[in-house]
């Protein structure tokens, strides 16, 4: 079986940020078509991350990137995926993504998913950026949204659950999100590169 | 009274107290400039901007508030 939308082989898809919605995205991308992956994270497995990423108890230690890869080949072992173990910031973001359709922002801290959503949308001409805002806690699940915000901004998230005392990051709730953001890069890259494909009865416009 | 459309939302200030800059908008609003995406009339306003670029009466905003999580 090979991926489900075969006509997106041509797209990219840049994912910053390998963490909780990273994980999710890379692998639900994976199943889904997009003919190339860009990753980029500099961090390692931890064994608290295994509450809500998309690794395994025995790959903690390794570099995030490496068991992202491990992992998405045995989903796909033709996925073709670029990967860059840095951190992101203003000088790298433009280069490191130029190749994109459609960036996913998955990173954790507020002040970073600024800087990342702000260069994106101000140095690339043509990308579309698609970023969360709010998604700790459980239940509610139907509060987490998909909007467009701009026609190259599309924001994912309840806009106000950040971490905090009591306010974990679960894997349900981080999943759901993580999931309308894979949903909005398929929806875009469809209007993109198929734009015969039927449109969704409901738009999220 | 001068407004400014905020979020796709008409917002009034009450006098003439209309913000100079993008930056005294997200004061008056007690918002967190390092935590917002800012666009005027469509064009995203950096973050290292926010201070000299100045908004007008009439204008639309786009201010997108990140929280922390991922």
């Amino acid at each position: 079986m090979g991926p489900v939308f075969f006509e997106l082989q041509q797209a990219t898809v840049g994912i910053a940020g390998l963490g909780g919605l990273g994980s999710n995205v890379a692998v639900a991308l994976t199943r889904l078509g997009p003919g190339r992956l860009v990753v980029v994270d500099f961090d390692c497995v931890e064994a608290d991350n295994l509450n809500r990423q998309q690794y395994f108890l025995d790959q903690v230690g390794m570099h995030k990137v490496d068991a992202m890869l491990d992992n998405l080949r045995r989903i796909r072992p033709d996925v073709e995926v670029v990967a860059h173990k840095v951190r992101l910031d203003p000088a790298n973001i433009p280069g490191i993504f130029a190749d994109c359709d459609v960036v996913a922002e998955c990173f954790d801290r507020s002040d970073q998913k600024q800087m990342l959503v702000e260069t994106l949308l101000s140095r690339l001409a043509r990308t579309v950026v698609v970023s969360v805002s709010g998604l700790a806690g459980y239940g509610r699940s139907n509060a987490i949204q998909t909007r467009r915000i701009s026609p190259r901004h599309i924001l994912v998230g309840d806009g106000v659950s950040g971490i905090g005392p009591g306010v974990p990051l679960t894997a349900a709730r981080v999943g759901i999100a993580a999931h309308h953001q894979a949903n909005a890069v398929i929806e875009v890259l469809l209007e993109q590169w198929s734009p015969d494909y039927p449109e969704p009865e409901s738009c999220q416009a | 009274m001068p407004s400014l459309r905020i979020n796709g939302t008409d917002h009034a200030f009450p006098g003439d107290a209309l913000p100079a800059t993008v930056a005294e908008l997200l004061n008056a609003l007690e918002i967190d400039h390092a935590t917002v995406v800012a666009e005027v009339d469509g064009r995203i306003v950096e973050r290292g901007r926010f201070g000299q670029t100045p908004i007008r009466e009439g204008q639309s905003i786009e201010l997108v508030r990140f929280v922390g999580g991922g």
